[in-house]
């Protein structure tokens, strides 16, 4: 269970209405030796290093795979070929080899996924970072917008945003940065504020540190931890959305992703599982992937959460 | 009672600041959009200038879009939706409402099954004392987590309706038939209902280990009460707490989720009506859909918010004139922390 979830787990509707939070928590994460431990924890995991293998693999495939393919475009087979020794993943309707076009697919969903997480990450530590740090109208209207993004349902925003301003691949990733940077700026902005009472912030303002350079020094390394978590969820999330628009239509169509490939898979069910079966087996195992790291990575971090005594 | 009467009060109307907000933005992104609405209503034939200024006027397209936005907003204040671009400009609203309900017949059942499902496996989970079980459940639900919701529909077709030719592959009843058929919604409600179910029975999960791990529980056991009334009376009830949030949020979900799914299953709801409309340009319906869909969540949260508030002893005990009073033991420092300590 994530940080973001436990918010949800304990959380209410208005929450972000109030102001006076008390702080319980002592500090347990940091750039202490607790937080390398942690770390060090995390990557001694059996589900880290397997899963972490599991991204590597597809990132390889994704980067290096172009050289050993065949063309994606070349339509130089037969037709839907089922899976053979010859061609690994068959060969779609147009006779073009289909593990090229898996691969170079894999390019997109990958760029996308990691590039609105970053983007996202970027901007919910400045704005959530600022937010909870300073408090007052900077903060109410972060948690205002956060709301906004909250009630629309992001697909909904999103499909008519790049139906309508167009589909290239770096239109779909401001899109959805736009979009999902509150989730991990609300991350941000509760710790901050729980950082910003603790006793090394007020020494450092005693020492007369200013507020940019506590926030750069203090505040943001030892909000990291949870903000990686919600980050790499964030990686998860944002491939799903795109597979989801790429399936409606929305997308570059010289570019196919994942989900395109899977949009023209549709109308091939019946004669052709393979179209659809290994697209969606690879958002899959990526998504997987990314959402277990950010589980092993909140269980080291948190050890104690989600345990019955 | 006054308290609880200000936040309800401050509910509706940030619930309203919100609600033109979505149609603000929504209106002038349209309005921003390239597509030519007058092509849209004639559909592909060439017209005359004339023509097209006739249907503009009519239309009130000639009018600055700062006009037709307050115009616009006056009307949906009123219900009143616009009419389509196309489809004989049938009001928006007569066509969302024709489309609803074949939209909720996927989305409520969808919606029973993910929270029961989710609420009865996370307990499960988080009580068994064979390791296996948990993690099987744990691991079952990171992965349906993880799988592309329209895909999973897909596989659900290709096994279920192609290969082994049990259910049907879409629509809602055999060609030329009316109504829905029973066997035509297993398929889609279950599509919609697995990514919530997930995520529900993690969420259950964690929050019955931390209910189970509270001191009033070793309280309760230490009372000599049973195991089984302890896990009804004591846990369950702070355990579900946070699903009331969970659930009231999940709706939106679903609903918006509805564009995937009844596009795979070929369902004509509201979802593949709002993708229609986008690929036709048809920004009325479009406008309608968000609006409608932006209500429903809005209402459904606003309802989920007083329930908590109902339900949640600590809650209660703020809003009621007694407040000095501490909270009763069984929600001390419940499952959940208190909303002051989750805002922090």
């Amino acid at each position: 269970m994530t940080l973001q979830e436990q918010e949800i787990a304990s959380g209410m509707p208005t929450a972000p209405e109030d102001e006076s939070a008390p702080v319980t928590e002592p500090v347990s994460t940091g750039r202490t030796g607790g937080a390398r431990a942690a770390w060090r924890s995390f990557f001694r995991r059996p589900t880290t290093l397997i899963y972490l293998g599991v991204l590597v693999f597809f990132a390889l495939v994704s980067a290096l795979g172009p050289f050993f393919v065949d063309s994606p475009t070349a339509t130089i087979y037969p037709k839907l070929l089922p899976p053979s020794g010859e061609h690994l993943l068959g060969t779609d309707m147009l006779g073009r080899d289909y593990l090229a076009r898996v691969v170079y697919g894999g390019q997109v969903s990958l760029l996308v996924g990691f590039s609105v997480a970053l983007l996202c990450m970027t901007i919910g530590i400045v704005i959530g970072g600022l937010a909870g740090y300073y408090g007052g109208a900077i903060d109410t209207a972060m948690v205002k917008v956060a709301e906004f993004f909250q009630v629309l349902p992001g697909i909904v925003l999103t499909l008519v945003a790049a139906a309508l301003l167009g589909a290239n691949v770096f239109i779909i990733v401001g899109i959805l940065a736009l979009t999902m940077w509150p989730g991990v700026a609300r991350i941000v902005r509760a710790e901050a504020m729980r950082i910003a009472q603790l006793g090394y912030v007020e020494s450092a303002k005693a020492a007369g540190f200013r507020g940019p350079r506590i926030i750069l020094s203090d505040v943001v390394p030892n909000l990291m931890p949870p903000v990686l978590v919600a980050t790499s969820m964030t990686v998860g999330r944002a491939i799903l959305i795109e597979s989801g628009l790429a399936y409606l239509g929305v997308g570059d169509p010289s570019k196919p992703s994942w989900g395109a490939l899977l949009n023209t898979a549709q109308s091939y069910m019946n004669d052709a599982w393979w179209l659809a079966v290994f697209p969606g087996t690879c958002i899959f195992l990526v998504v997987l992937a990314v959402n277990m790291l950010g589980d092993a990575l909140n269980d080291a971090f948190n050890p104690t959460v989600g345990r019955v005594k | 009672m006054k308290a609880w009467a200000i936040h309800v009060v401050k509910l509706l109307l940030s619930s309203f600041a919100l609600f033109l907000a979505v149609i603000t933005v929504l209106f002038f992104l349209l309005e921003l959009a390239p597509g030519d609405p007058v092509q849209s209503l004639i559909g592909d034939v060439p017209i005359t200038d004339a023509v097209r200024e006739q249907i503009i006027a009519a239309y009130g397209l000639d009018q600055p879009a700062w006009q037709r936005y307050f115009i616009y907003l006056g009307n949906v204040l009123r219900g009143d939706l616009g009419y389509s671009y196309a489809t004989n400009s049938q009001p928006v609203l007569e066509i969302i409402l024709s489309r609803a309900g074949n939209t909720l017949a996927l989305a409520i059942p969808a919606f029973i099954l993910s929270t029961v499902g989710g609420i009865v496996l996370g307990a499960i989970a988080a009580r068994t004392r064979r390791k296996w079980l948990d993690a099987g459940i744990s691991g079952t639900t990171v992965g349906l987590f993880s799988v592309p919701n329209f895909w999973f529909g897909m596989l659900l077709i290709i096994v279920f309706a192609i290969w082994l030719d049990w259910l049907p592959t879409g629509g809602m009843a055999p060609y030329g038939q009316a109504g829905i058929q029973p066997q035509y919604l297993i398929l889609p409600v279950l599509t919609m209902a697995t990514t919530e179910l997930a995520y529900k029975a993690r969420i259950m999960r964690s929050s019955m280990i931390e209910s189970l791990g509270q001191d009033f529980i070793d309280t309760a056991r230490s009372k000599g009460l049973s195991s089984q009334t302890v896990l009804w009376r004591h846990a369950m009830p702070n355990a579900l707490l946070p699903m009331i949030t969970v659930a009231g949020y999940s709706l939106g979900f679903i609903l918006a989720g509805s564009i995937l799914v009844e596009r795979v299953f070929g369902w004509p709801g509201m979802g593949l009506l709002f993708f229609d409309a986008i690929e036709r340009r048809n920004n009325m319906v479009v406008l309608g859909v968000v609006i409608v869909l932006t209500v429903t969540i809005i209402i459904v949260n606003i309802l989920t918010d007083l329930v908590y508030g109902l339900v949640d002893p600590r809650l209660r005990a703020r809003f009621s004139p007694h407040r000095s009073t501490p909270a009763s033991p069984r929600s001390g420092s419940g499952a959940a922390p208190s909303p002051k300590e989750v805002a922090a």
